[in-house]
C-alpha cells in the first residue's frame, strides 16, 4: 500500500509541476467560472448550481483525458517505465498508484469551484440546499473517476500521448452516446438491462439532486475493468 | 549472486539470445561486450525482469527471476541505458521516491540517500530539478538511484555513454568502489574502459557467448601472435628500414602508419613483440637507420574483440 501511495504522490505532484497540469486546471476553472457567472448568477432566479454542474460534466469529457493521457504514455515514451517495472512493485500497485494520483488531481481541480457555492450562498436571498449541491459534486466526481479509469487504460496501451487522449475521448463519447441512445433503440426485451447499464441516466439522477448509493457503487464498479485492463497491458509488456 | 543458465529469447521468429550461460559473484565487475544487436541489452533486460527468458533460467541472489520476480528484483539495482529519469522531479525527491519503491525502512532512508549522494558526488545538485542537469549528472543520479537500496547485484547498461573523459574516470572509480560489496554487471561499447574497469569480460555476438574470462586470459587465449612493435624511423630511410625489419626472423609483417615530415611510424607485427625488440634495434643500427623510438605493444582487448567477431561472422556466413 505504501508503494501505491508513493506512486500516487509522485504522479499527483508531477501533474502540478508540469505546464499541462496547470493549463488543464486553469482552462477548466475559467470555463466553469464563465458558466457560473453567466448561467447561475442571474438576479431573480432560484439559488441553484444545476446549470454549472451540467456544463462542468461536459467539460470533464476533454479535461479527464488531458489528465490521464500522460500517466503511462509518457513513461513508455521516455523510458522511465523501465526503472519502474524493474523495481519490486506489482502491476496492480503501479496502475492503482497512477490512477489515485490522477484522481487526487481531479479532486484538487474541483475544490476551487466550491468558491462558487460560497458566492451563491452570500448573494442569494434564500440559501441553496446542501443536498443538490452534494449530488452535483458527486455527479462530477464519480463519472470523473470512471472516465479516469478509461483514460488510464488507454494510456497503458500507447507511448503516444495524443493517441491516448484521442482514444479516451473516443471511448467516452461512444459510451455516452450508446448510453443515451441504446435504451430507446434496442429491442424491448433488452431495454431494462441497457437502462440499468446506462450511466447517462445516473448522471441525470444526480443532476436532479438524487443521491443514490447504488449509483456510487455503479461508477466505482465500472472503473474496475478498465484498471484491470491497464494492468494486463503493463503485464503484457513484462511478458513480451 | 547471478546465475544465468542456457537462456534463450525469441522475438517472434527472431532468435535474439541463443543459450547464454554465465555466473558472477559478489566483489566482481563483469563486462558484457558485444556489437549492436548482439543480445546484450536483451540479456540484461531478462536479468532485470523487464521480460522473462523464452527458455532457460536466471537466479539473482538465489531467487528465480520467473518464480520469485519481486525477491529477485529487490536484489538488483539497475541503471538502464541513457538513465531515464523524471525531469520535473528534484534529485532528492527522485531518490526518496526510489527508496519508497524498494520499501527501504523509513529509519534507514535518510542515511542511504545521503550515502548514495555522497558516493556519486551530486551533493550540490540535490535540490535541482533533474531536467536542468547535464548528461553526466543525470547519469550519476541514475547510478545513485540504482545503488540506493544496497543491492547485491548492480546492472549498468552503458554507464559511460555520453560522459566526458573526466566523468568516465570518476564513474570507473565509483564502479570499482561499489564492487567491494556487490556484483557489478556492466555493458559497454568502450573497450578500453571495460579493460580498465572489469575483472572479467563476457563477449557476446549473435546472441551467443564467444568468450568469457579475465582480460589477461582473453588476450592470452585469443590474441596470441597479434602483438606488435611500433618503431619511429627517419623518413628518408623508411624503405630501407622496412626491408631490414622484414628480414628479421619472427616478423609477420611491417606496415607504415602515421608520421611527420622527418619521421615515419612503422608497425611490426610479431608473435613475440617483447622478445623481438632487441633484434629490431640491432637491425636498425646495422643498417645505420636513425630511430627515435621503439615500443612493444601487448595485444589489446580490442584486438581480441575484433578477432572473435571476425571469426563469428565467418562461421555465420559459412
Amino acid at each position: 500500500m505504501s508503494v501505491t501511495l508513493a506512486i500516487a504522490r509522485r504522479e499527483w505532484a508531477s501533474l502540478f509541476r508540469l505546464p499541462v497540469g496547470w493549463v488543464t486546471v486553469a482552462l477548466f476553472l475559467m470555463l466553469c467560472g464563465s458558466v457560473f457567472a453567466l448561467a447561475v448568477l442571474n438576479p431573480g432566479m432560484a439559488a441553484s448550481q444545476r446549470a454549472f454542474f451540467g456544463a462542468a460534466g461536459w467539460l470533464l469529457l476533454p479535461v479527464v483525458p488531458a489528465i490521464s493521457m500522460r500517466l503511462f504514455s509518457e513513461e513508455l515514451r521516455s523510458g522511465t517505465i523501465e526503472p519502474l517495472i524493474t523495481s519490486p512493485v506489482r502491476e496492480g500497485s503501479i496502475v492503482m498508484g497512477k490512477y489515485l494520483g490522477a484522481a487526487a488531481m481531479l479532486a484538487c481541480m474541483l475544490v476551487p469551484t466550491l468558491l462558487y457555492s460560497l458566492v451563491l450562498w452570500r448573494v442569494s436571498a434564500r440559501p441553496p440546499e446542501i443536498g443538490p449541491l452534494l449530488a452535483g459534486y458527486l455527479s462530477l466526481l464519480l463519472p470523473g473517476l470512471f472516465y479516469l479509469s478509461l483514460g488510464t487504460m488507454c494510456s497503458a496501451f500507447t507511448a503516444n500521448q495524443t493517441l491516448a487522449f484521442l482514444s479516451t475521448l473516443f471511448v467516452l463519447l461512444l459510451l455516452l452516446l450508446g448510453s443515451a441512445l441504446l435504451p430507446n433503440l434496442a429491442p424491448i426485451a433488452w431495454r431494462p438491462l441497457l437502462g440499468y447499464l446506462s450511466f447517462d441516466a445516473r448522471i441525470q439522477d444526480f443532476a436532479k439532486g438524487v443521491i443514490d448509493p447504488r449509483h456510487a457503487v455503479y461508477f466505482v464498479g465500472a472503473s474496475i475493468p478498465p484498471l484491470l485492463l491497464a494492468g494486463v497491458a503493463l503485464r503484457a509488456r513484462r511478458l513480451a | 549472486m547471478l546465475d544465468v543458465r542456457d537462456v534463450h529469447k525469441w522475438y517472434g521468429s527472431v532468435h535474439a539470445v541463443r543459450g547464454v550461460s554465465f555466473a558472477a559473484r559478489r566483489g566482481e565487475v563483469v563486462g558484457l561486450l558485444g556489437p549492436n544487436g548482439a543480445g546484450k541489452s536483451t540479456t540484461i533486460r531478462m536479468i532485470t525482469g523487464v521480460f522473462p527468458p523464452s527458455r532457460g533460467a536466471i537466479d539473482v541472489d538465489g531467487h528465480s527471476t520467473v518464480d520469485e520476480p519481486e525477491a529477485a528484483r529487490r536484489a538488483i539495482g539497475y541503471l538502464p541505458e541513457s538513465a531515464p529519469l523524471y525531469p520535473e522531479m528534484s534529485v532528492d525527491g527522485y531518490l526518496a521516491f526510489r527508496a519508497s519503491l524498494f520499501e527501504v525502512p523509513s529509519g534507514d532512508r535518510k542515511r542511504l540517500i545521503e550515502r548514495a549522494i555522497e558516493r556519486v558526488a551530486i551533493g550540490p545538485m540535490r535540490a535541482r530539478r533533474i531536467g536542468t542537469l547535464s548528461k553526466g549528472y543525470r547519469q550519476r543520479v541514475g547510478l545513485a538511484a540504482a545503488m540506493l537500496h544496497e543491492p547485491g547485484l548492480l546492472i549498468l547498461d552503458e554507464p559511460a555513454n555520453g560522459l566526458d573523459p573526466a566523468q568516465i574516470r570518476q564513474m570507473r572509480e565509483t564502479i570499482r568502489s561499489l564492487a567491494q560489496n556487490a556484483c557489478v554487471l556492466l555493458s559497454s561499447h568502450i573497450l578500453g574502459e571495460v579493460e580498465l574497469t572489469c575483472d572479467r569480460v563476457v563477449i557476446i555476438a549473435n546472441g551467443t557467448i564467444l568468450a568469457d574470462g579475465t582480460p589477461a586470459d582473453l588476450r592470452e587465449k585469443h590474441a596470441a601472435g597479434r602483438g606488435r612493435v611500433v618503431v619511429e624511423v627517419g623518413r628518408a630511410d623508411a624503405a630501407n628500414a622496412e626491408v631490414a625489419l622484414r628480414a628479421i626472423p619472427g616478423v609477420a609483417g611491417v606496415q607504415t602508419a602515421a608520421g611527420d615530415a622527418e619521421w615515419v611510424t612503422l608497425v611490426v607485427e610479431s608473435t613475440d613483440p617483447a622478445g623481438i625488440r632487441a633484434a629490431i634495434g640491432q637491425a636498425l643500427v646495422r643498417a645505420a637507420i636513425p630511430c627515435r623510438s621503439l615500443q612493444a605493444e601487448a595485444p589489446s582487448l580490442e584486438q581480441v574483440f575484433t578477432k572473435l567477431l571476425e571469426q563469428s561472422r565467418t562461421e555465420a556466413a559459412a
